[in-house]
């Protein structure tokens, strides 16, 4: 026990977890987009496998920011497509998205298959790019805090911190930009945008559009930085899981930058666990984000409940 | 002077065949109110859509100021200066009032959302036109009355000379209706022109100039509001006399149900009503009075077995409902006209024939050994078709193609093809044209007459008025005031309990609630 307070409270802990939130951070601000523009996103989980593995391919061939931006790319596309079958063919929003996660799971062993010639587990042949982290070793001159700060902040993927500059401009866009506005309006009674002559429909798929890309740099970030490559399944529940940190994150930016580290720091202790606990099955301890993921949304809703009566009995 | 807004025969049928146009003609002269009335179903709604362009006519021509115009779109009819404000708001609840009324064209400031400029803007408005209203709240938690000033202001920000209101005072306390006219003279005094689409006639000739009477999608007349009377205008719209009259009961039996002490939660755990406690006799119509919200539907949906009871009890002839399930209530002698007729009241897919058996698929007559008897279904479907005259194609045409006031006299048919016990009537007649209303009241003191405790709860408070032998009025969940009807109980008596307004002493309360 003892052994794993000492783990957590390392500097290397706190780097494991910047690293497996950074993923699900940019899936769950995705997912928040588009939830609050009232189409829920449930192919986050395809969105983020596509472009992990088209940022993989295409690092082979071109240098690694161009990989990353093929990962939005083809998130957005995703995204672009969804909108279109939801709101041209009025397809259901649910269908369309485990239309699209099924397609991720096929689709993404297909072409691997393809482009390694062959291998249908990873893309371990692959000579793929890593996202570069951000050495800020110049910290360690600062006196007294300095190596505590460098080992902190230094060797973060540098996605991380557009992750944290996204929350930022996420929730400037929602609540201080017109556009912002009318996405929460769309989202909670299109009826009123409509008739102020707001294109409700394509705001929704602007919102789709914009998921879908940050979902892909979630995915990038993944098969960049988190593991260098790609394996079928990699995403393996984040795209599920950010779909409940937006819920849990009370449908705010900075709540679902919070859920997104909770559900961090649980990935980081399945990744650390296994090497102090042998006795325990490694299957087990790998439950352990999704199991979290359950009980904090029980709690969440329960929670919410007893604020709504609560609040009702003041006001009575 | 020549008309600021002209149609000029305008014709329109919908895609299913509907004619709801057919030549109706609407000239507005600048700076007055004029009201357009008529039944539903007289093509006041499809006109005023054509003249926002939600609807594209198929034949005629609008003019406005003199030049023919033609808008694709509401988008385009905003930008020339008409507002409409429909009877469903289009607000964002959880939206301020500010961000609501400057949606879709916000101030800004570089990409920045400029909400001081907004705030301002509003105030602004609010003030020079007498819509009071606070720019800071959000707008769920405001009152209708304040939602409509929204909904105006709206209009306004957005330029409006021109300000269409669609039906303003169904959703009305009289005060408020009041409030309403103030602000409307004040838009008026200001320059702008206002149509009013309604079918509450007194209202309509207190504060109209001028009157566009319309019937079966055509214009029968204009006329100035100073020259006619409630009969004449009511003759014009129906196209014969009708006597909107109902005789009271002739005498009440005993005490069919009896609410005790009974409390009504939400599902927050919020009270909804609380120290309910009345009485319904046998042949007689109890009105519940009161601003929608106030808790008359929900006592209707508990009666009714739809919403849980937090205490209390409600006895039907001696028994207590609450262990009873609805069907258990229904077969107990229980009938009820909900609300909301398309929601609650009818499986719109369904067939005439089908819904009207719905609430009987015990019954042998039409259910055999788990198998629907299609015969007996049909030949009931013709009679009820028949005794209640509800104009179809048939019985076996879906009801959703029935209109509103059609669509009503099917659930009442299903709910009186048995004389009810207790009879749970709400809104009985909201958007149903006066040939209907008229059918219905008849159909409702029979059910009356042939020994229904009727409970009757209405936003129409002369509906209320017309038919209730004791009325009582909720106000916040709470019965605040009970009365015997007369002819010397108004509904500006009513509204004062209504809104809080006044209390009564509980000693005539406690006589008037027996």
């Amino acid at each position: 026990m003892i052994e794993l307070l000492v783990t957590v409270f390392s500097a290397t802990f706190f780097v494991t977890v910047i690293r497996t939130t950074t993923p699900l951070l940019f899936a769950t601000l995705g997912g928040l987009i588009s939830d609050l523009s009232g189409a829920l996103n449930v192919a986050l989980e395809g969105m983020m496998l596509i472009a992990a593995l088209t940022a993989v391919i295409v690092s082979v061939y071109a240098p690694w920011y161009v990989a990353v931006l093929s990962g939005v790319a083809a998130g957005a596309m995703l995204g672009a497509l969804m909108a279109l079958f939801h709101l041209r063919f009025k397809a259901d929003i649910i269908l369309v998205g485990f239309a699209v996660n099924i397609l991720a799971t096929g689709g993404t062993v297909f072409a691997l298959a393809q482009a390694t010639g062959g291998d249908k587990g990873t893309s371990i042949n692959l000579q793929s790019k890593a996202v570069p982290a951000v050495n800020l070793s110049f910290l360690e001159a600062i006196p007294l805090i300095g190596p505590t700060l460098k080992a902190l902040l230094s060797g973060h993927s540098i996605l991380s911190w557009l992750g944290v500059f996204m929350v930022f401009a996420v929730w400037y866009f929602l609540f201080r930009t017109p556009y912002g506005l009318w996405l929460r309006g769309v989202g909670e009674y299109p009826a009123a945008p409509e008739a102020a002559g707001i294109p409700v429909g394509k705001v929704r798929a602007w919102s789709l559009v914009a998921s879908g890309a940050l979902a892909g740099i979630g995915g990038a970030q993944l098969a960049m930085f988190n593991y260098i490559g790609f394996t079928r399944d990699m995403t393996s529940g984040r795209g599920f899981i950010a779909l409940g940190a937006v819920l849990l994150g009370a449908r705010h930016p900075v709540g679902a930058m919070l859920a997104a580290l909770l559900f961090g720091i649980f990935e980081g202790l399945a990744v650390v666990m296994p090497n102090l606990f042998n006795w325990i099955p490694g299957e087990i301890i790998q439950t352990i984000p999704f199991v979290v993921t359950v009980l904090a949304l029980i709690l969440f809703s329960y929670r919410a409940q007893r604020a709504l009566k609560t609040r009702a009995q003041a006001r009575a | 002077m020549a008309p600021l807004l002209e149609a000029l025969s305008i014709g329109k049928t919908y895609p299913g065949g509907t004619v709801a146009n057919d030549g109706a003609n609407l000239s507005v002269s600048a700076g007055e109110v004029h009201a357009v009335v008529g039944e539903n179903g007289a093509g006041k709604s499809t006109l005023m859509k054509i003249l926002f362009g939600i609807e594209q006519p198929d034949r005629g021509e609008i003019r406005l100021d003199g030049k023919p115009v033609n808008f694709a779109n509401p988008r385009e009819a905003i930008d020339q200066g008409i507002g409409m404000v429909f009877q469903h708001f289009s607000l964002v609840p959880s939206f301020s009032v500010y961000e609501n009324v400057v949606l879709g064209s916000e101030p800004r400031n570089g990409i920045r959302f400029d909400r001081n400029e907004a705030i301002a803007r509003v105030r602004e408005l609010s003030e020079k036109f007498r819509l009071a209203v606070d720019p800071l709240p959000p707008v769920g938690q405001l009152p209708v009355g304040q939602q409509q000033r929204v909904e105006i202001l709206k209009a306004l920000y957005r330029d409006a000379k021109i300000l269409i209101l669609d039906e303003p005072t169904a959703v009305l306390a009289p005060q408020e209706v009041e409030e309403l006219f103030v602000a409307v003279r004040a838009l008026v005094a200001q320059g702008r022109t206002v149509i009013f689409i309604a079918h509450k006639l007194p209202e309509v000739l207190e504060i109209s100039d001028r009157i566009t009477v319309m019937r079966g999608g055509k214009t029968v007349g204009s006329v100035n509001a100073r020259d006619v009377t409630e009969d004449s205008l009511a003759t014009m719209m129906v196209g014969r006399e009708i006597a909107l009259r109902v005789d009271r009961t002739k005498g009440r039996g005993d005490v069919a149900c009896e609410v005790k002490a009974l409390k009504l939660t939400a599902e927050s755990g919020a009270t909804i009503a609380q120290d309910l406690n009345l009485k319904v006799h046998a042949g007689e119509i109890l009105g519940l009075v009161g601003v929608e919200g106030n808790g008359q539907a929900e006592l209707l949906e508990a009666i009714a077995g739809l919403r849980p009871i937090a205490d209390g009890v409600v006895y039907l002839n001696g028994t207590s409902l609450s262990p009873l399930s609805v069907l258990e209530r229904r077969e107990q002698g229980l009938a009820s006209i909900p609300e909301d007729r398309i929601a609650r009241g009818l499986a719109t897919g369904a067939t005439i024939a089908e819904n009207l058996i719905a609430t009987r698929l015990a019954d042998k007559r039409f259910v055999r050994n788990g198998l629907l008897d299609l015969k007996a279904m049909k030949a009931n479907a013709l009679s009820l078709i028949e005794r209640f005259s509800i104009r179809s194609g048939g019985p076996g045409y879906a009801v959703g193609t029935l209109s509103g006031g059609n669509m009503q006299k099917v659930v009442v048919a299903r709910e009186l093809s048995e004389q009810p016990k207790l009879l749970l009537v709400n809104q009985p007649t909201r958007g149903v044209d006066l040939g209907a209303t008229q059918f219905i009241w008849k159909s409702l003191t029979d059910a009356r007459d042939g020994g229904a405790a009727v409970l009757l709860s209405s936003a129409d408070l002369s509906e209320l008025l017309a038919l209730s032998d004791r009325l009582v009025v909720f106000y916040r969940g709470k019965i605040v005031a009970a009365f015997v009807n007369s002819d010397d109980l108004t509904a500006e008596t009513l509204g004062t309990y209504m809104l809080g307004l006044s209390s009564q002493d509980p000693e005539t309360m406690r006589a008037a609630l027996q």
